[in-house]
């Protein structure tokens, strides 16, 4: 099937989302549509997939015209939207997941295992997959819950599918594992949309690409014939670098330090120091243990057993509350269930670290957070119409920096950022590196956890590598490349 | 939008605050009430004056009435938002009229009239031991909240069963009569009217107000209820915000008491009190704060109450037979909450 988007427009309010986009996709093709946050990548598919209703433009399948009311419109002309948020149920199974909402029954009204089984074997087949539908979702990993989205696609035959971000929460080898499923879907002729901000995913899996940039097409083309430096730039409006950004730190005294730290089975025997003015990196692959390790560190997770030093100093830190006072700040991972409170504005999400503070007995001094997060607002370059809108109204590298913003009011001695680029755009990722690179040129100690070995790269003076909850290795400066952190975060040898 | 006419803007204004304004639904809504609660009321009076006193005399029995639970529904408003809620503030209201009345007892003088209290020293004692049990027992309440780990439904719910049951069995052979002067503490009449409790309620509803809005700790409230993960991992001890939030209550719920006591002069155990919590929780939601916590206000908590209690009122000027009114109370607390869902979604 054929699918052609021509001259499509769409205004939110005073908003243009879109402006005269089209968009083009074959069977058996994969086809990458990259832009950064509020490009408008989200709106076109949504338009798509008929939750929303463009103003302007044609939608042609196989040349003939279509118009979409309705998710299930689209879905019964057989394009399938599989969104970032899976929507599996996990404490059914698998085949009951597959078939959830037009059940198969018996003439007695009960339902039909066995047919409902049997169906979802045929599509595991056509996908040449090994699983048994009486799985329940729970115990799939992520990949395996991503494989199902699509096979519930199948199942709906579904020739076209769109995919939003499948790759963020998954670890290197589930990501293998899902291109594989997708370059067999390619051979079998669907055509797949796959949104992504990982500009090498993209160039790995895809077969063409449209770049969206403020609601205009920007490029569109084939993937042999560009390059990532191209895309990147296409998507930004003007280069971007991918060299290293690390600068001479002036090294101070040791800030923190954790020795033999142990959590069965999470992190076992770490040990680690980290120097004012220094950017120390940690990572590995998803779930090596190292967001528990800083978790413990900063008393959000009890139970561990070590060492941990502050300044040289032994203690023994039972709360977030007494870690903020001995000066550690950690920007978590997770921003939307650990980074920002959606009931409160920008404002107050920015500053509610520094309230006890910022207060007089017991009553907040609000011209004085006003000041504080004005310019925090000044130099970290966020982008707002008012302060006093929720947290919600910004785009999600905006709200990365409000909730850095938290923490740069408290001045803490070492920050601990947590994959600090999450789900951000390519613009607002450069802002963040400077941010923290500013940081350690004035004397913050900064730890960086992240699972991007480009990133760990680009803005870390060492870093420590781990694989299953210990250190398998430190890597200094130029010894920092991709195949050393892969070998290590594998359990390699260095 | 300077090109489009006046009128138009009024009406975007409103549509604009209804929408994103649950405040200004609930005030509106409470606004109607009180006009058909006028119009019920008649003007079949013969002259502005007479109707005028009727009109206020009949506000300030409302009130009055009110007043009891409306304080409670103060300190409920911060249960739920920081995500909680306290289902026995009712049988702490009986728990804390026992003592008050033990303390008290104008029979045998009471435990205070044994360490020679009497009059108001004794009657200022009674109100400061009071305050000091409640706060006592909300903070229980909290501990199994928080260090104990216990949904908070089930713990408060089992606590509202131990305190009634346990005042009860203590005051089954006791009759304690409430000495005259403490009746004045509601009763005493200002310009003919008795006005105190209302004051009360005023009061600590502009305190808590202020809270609310201008404190670290009200501030917690909100943000405990709405993100209780970020919350902790921005250094603020969680825990300690919801103890806070449960010995407040209970020191707002003993407040209620020693006014109610005062105010009636007497207190059945196994009556007193009861219901109190879903009247509460009824005017918290009515006033527009969430269930699942993050969101409302003291202001909307007023307001709710107010257009509960306005409407009961109405309906008894209706002729509509009592049993038939929890009904109605029950259509307001379902048709509130559907309102604000439809103006969440927007």
């Amino acid at each position: 099937m054929t699918l052609e988007m021509k001259g499509i427009y769409k205004s939110f309010g005073a908003n243009d989302v879109l402006r005269d986009v089209s968009f083009e996709l074959h069977a058996g093709e994969i086809c990458a549509l990259l832009g950064e946050n509020g490009a408008g990548k989200s709106t076109l598919m949504n338009i798509l997939g008929g939750v929303h209703k463009a103003d302007q433009g044609k939608i042609l399948l196989d040349g003939k015209e279509v118009s979409f009311q309705t998710p299930a419109d689209s879905l019964n002309h057989g394009i399938a939207f599989i969104h970032q948020e899976l929507n599996l149920i996990n404490d059914l199974a698998i085949y009951e997941n597959m078939f959830i909402g037009r059940e198969l029954k018996k003439k007695s009204g009960l339902l039909d295992a066995q047919k409902m089984i049997d169906r979802t074997n045929e599509v595991f087949k056509r996908m040449d997959l090994d699983l048994d539908p009486r799985t329940m979702v729970r115990d799939l990993d992520a990949s395996y819950k991503q494989i199902v989205e699509i096979a519930r696609a199948l199942l709906m035959e579904a020739s076209i599918i769109i995919m939003d971000e499948p790759t963020t929460s998954l670890t290197d080898p589930e990501i293998e594992r899902v291109f594989d499923m997708m370059n067999t879907l390619k051979k079998n002729g669907v055509g797949i949309v796959f949104i992504s901000h990982k500009l090498k995913e993209v160039m790995t899996v895809c077969t063409r690409f449209t770049v969206l940039r403020d609601g205009n097409m920007v490029s569109a083309g084939d993937i042999s014939e560009t390059s990532i430096d191209s895309l990147a730039r296409d998507m930004v409006g003007h280069d971007v670098g991918t060299q290293s950004l690390r600068r001479e730190h002036k090294l101070g005294e040791i800030v923190l330090s954790g020795e033999g730290l142990t959590l069965e089975p999470v992190f076992k025997n770490v040990s680690f120091e980290v120097r004012a003015g220094e950017v120390l990196g940690i990572t590995g692959l998803l779930g090596d243990g190292r967001s528990e390790l800083f978790q413990s560190i900063f008393g959000a997770l009890k139970g561990a057993a070590g060492t941990v030093r502050v300044n040289g100093e032994k203690v023994n830190i039972r709360s977030t509350t007494q870690a903020l006072k001995l000066g550690i700040g950690y920007v978590p991972r997770n921003r939307k269930e650990n980074g920002i409170i959606k009931d409160m504005t920008i404002e107050e999400n920015g500053s509610i670290v520094t309230w006890p503070r910022d207060s007089r007995f017991g009553f907040l001094d609000s011209a004085k957070i006003g000041t504080e997060f004005d310019k925090q607002e000044r130099e970290l370059h966020i982008k707002l119409d008012s302060k006093k809108f929720l947290i919600g109204s910004l785009s999600g590298g905006n709200q990365q920096k409000v909730v850095l913003a938290k923490w740069l009011t408290a001045n803490p001695r070492v920050l601990v950022f947590d994959n600090p680029t999450q789900g951000v755009d390519v613009g607002a990722k450069e802002d963040i590196y400077n941010i923290i690179l500013n940081l350690a040129d004035a004397g913050v100690a900064i730890v960086v956890l992240s699972s991007e070995a480009q990133e760990v790269i680009r803005v870390c003076d060492r870093t420590l590598v781990m694989f299953h909850g210990e250190v398998r290795g430190e890597l200094v400066g130029d010894e920092m490349n991709e195949q050393a952190i892969m070998r290590l975060a594998t359990g390699g040898e260095a | 939008m300077s090109e489009k006419t006046n009128k138009v803007n009024v009406f975007q204004w409103f549509m604009d605050k209804w929408k994103n304004s649950a405040l200004f639904s609930t005030g509106l809504a409470l606004i109607v009430m009180v006009i058909l609660q006028t119009i019920a009321l008649g003007f079949d009076y013969p002259n502005f004056g007479s109707w005028f006193t009727a009109w206020f005399n009949n506000w300030m029995n409302i009130l009055r009435n009110n007043s009891s639970v409306g304080i409670i529904a103060l300190g409920m408003t911060f249960v739920i938002i920081s995500g909680g809620i306290d289902l026995a503030v009712g049988s702490t209201v009986v728990a804390i009229g026992a003592v008050v009345m033990a303390m008290l007892d104008a029979n045998t003088g009471g435990w205070l009239g044994v360490v020679g209290l009497t009059g108001v020293p004794a009657f200022i004692a009674a109100i400061i031991i009071a305050i000091l049990f409640g706060t006592l027992l909300g903070s229980l309440n909290g501990l199994l909240v928080t260090a104990g780990r216990i949904p908070p439904f089930i713990a408060t719910l089992g606590a509202m069963k131990i305190l009634r049951s346990v005042t009860q069995h203590f005051m089954q052979s006791q009759s304690p009569a409430v000495p005259k002067g403490f009746l004045k503490i509601a009763s005493a009449r200002i310009g003919g009217q008795m006005l105190l409790p209302i004051v009360y309620w005023l009061i600590l509803a502009v305190i808590l107000y202020f809270v609310s809005k201008k404190t670290v700790f009200g501030r917690h409230i909100y943000a405990v209820g709405s993100n209780e993960k970020t919350t902790r991992l921005s250094g603020i001890n969680v825990n300690r915000v919801k103890m806070g939030v449960y010995a407040l209550m209970g020191a707002v719920v003993s407040i209620a008491s020693v006014l109610q006591i005062s105010r009636i002069g007497a207190m059945d155990p196994a009556n007193a009190g009861s219901g109190y919590e879903m009247d509460a929780i009824a005017a918290v939601i009515v006033g527009g704060t969430s269930m699942s916590g993050g969101k409302g206000s003291i202001v909307g908590t007023v307001f709710g109450m107010l257009i509960i209690a306005v409407m009961n009122n109405l309906l008894n000027l209706m002729g509509v037979p009592p049993f038939l009114r929890e009904a109605f109370k029950g259509v307001i607390i379902i048709a509130a909450v559907l309102l604000q869902r439809k103006s969440s979604e927007n």
